[in-house]
């Protein structure tokens, strides 16, 4: 039984809001070309099924990923991820080709700071319209399986809640396609923070 | 003839215990950790995938399908359970597996990788209820499939990014 049903609907639009407004213009500014985006669906799981958000043939699909914790008066996980093998165009990039070839420090950092300032984006959005405050910790990287990513993510909320809501957004570069895929990951008891 | 599944497989949070009819029991971790206690002799062996080291709610009932979610709960239902299939406690050992560091951090800070936080309370309470934990394939940075086999009580690490198979 979805216990914020009702609130789901209202959260997916002012998150769509928030993401047109502020995380699409910063995209656009770090990949220097035109970005679509789509809300695919806002959910409420129960921690323990969260391999329900992915259907079984991706589980296993390896992936890149920057994983942001925010707290404060609210409490979100972001996790941006895109398949490993688009991660050496959205390095190029941003980087000299030497450090792109060994994937070194500089790389992983110039990612990470991608998914930094994104979920900032939508962090000083949340403080502009609801004043609330939120701080985000430094970003993780991790190359690994879908499942492994997502089990990370749902354990670190499980001490505050037995489900999270969770929602599901693609965006894309149209000129070089590339893929970003992010989840954006609340307490349900605070949703109504952000619906009021 | 009907092909019995021989093979219980634990999901997040949860907690399995088999005897005779089941031969093997499984799970996929990250962060969290595969424990499993097993008494040989007796032929039950448990698992449970563990996602946190400690209830923070004490009152909070455990549900059914959670039993499996906080390392202490997780103990006592699993030595419980066993005792009452057959299991002696002086024979009961340990295996573990997963607790890993998924999210590599500059600052190091380890805020959200509960993975080595897991290993150091579950290693604890094995200390405390005087339980060897004979082997373990914990830390590092990749998820595991973990296999239990309760004929041979070997447990089979496997990883498909590594490409790697480890038996313990």
């Amino acid at each position: 039984m979805l216990k914020y049903a009702d609130n789901l609907q209202q959260l997916e639009q002012v998150l769509d809001s928030y993401i047109a407004a502020k995380t699409i213009p910063s995209l656009n500014v770090i990949l220097e070309e035109p970005i679509s985006y789509f809300l695919k669906k806002t959910q409420e799981i129960t921690i323990t099924n969260f391999d329900s958000l992915i259907p079984d043939s991706e589980k296993m699909n390896v992936m890149s990923a920057v994983y942001v914790k925010c707290s404060g008066d609210l409490h979100i996980g972001v996790l941006w991820y895109m398949l490993e093998k688009e991660l050496k165009p959205l390095a190029k990039k941003l980087l000299p080709e030497s450090h792109v070839n060994e994937f070194d420090k500089l790389a992983i950092s110039s990612i990470s700071e991608i998914g930094n300032i994104l979920t900032a984006s939508i962090v000083n959005a949340i403080d502009n319209d609801k004043g609330c405050k939120v701080w985000s910790s430094v970003p993780g990287f991790a190359i690994e399986s879908l499942n492994t990513l997502l089990e990370v993510v749902m354990s670190d909320f499980g001490y505050h809640s037995d489900a999270v809501v969770v929602s599901a957004v693609e965006f894309r570069s149209l000129h070089s396609g590339i893929e970003l895929q992010m989840l954006l990951i609340q307490d349900p008891n605070e949703v109504e923070k952000l619906v009021v | 003839m009907i092909q019995m599944n021989r093979v219980a497989e634990v999901k997040m949070g949860g907690l399995e215990i088999i005897t005779g009819d089941k031969s093997e029991l499984k799970t996929f971790v990250g962060s969290c950790v595969a424990i499993c206690l097993y008494d040989i002799y007796a032929k039950v062996a448990s698992m449970a995938h563990i996602m946190l080291p400690k209830k923070l709610n004490e009152k909070k009932q455990t549900v059914e399908e959670e039993r499996g979610k906080y390392a202490d709960d997780a103990l006592m239902h699993m030595m419980d359970g066993m005792i009452q299939l057959g299991a002696d406690p002086k024979r009961i050992q340990a295996k573990m597996a997963g607790g890993a560091a998924i999210f590599s951090h500059e600052s190091e800070t380890g805020l959200f990788n509960v993975g080595p936080r897991n290993i150091s309370a579950i290693k604890q309470i094995l200390h405390e209820n005087n339980i060897p934990l004979v082997s373990e394939d914990t830390g590092a940075n990749f998820g595991r499939w973990v296999k239990f086999s309760l004929n041979s009580g070997e447990m089979t690490i496997t990883s498909n990014l590594k490409k790697t198979e480890k038996i313990i």
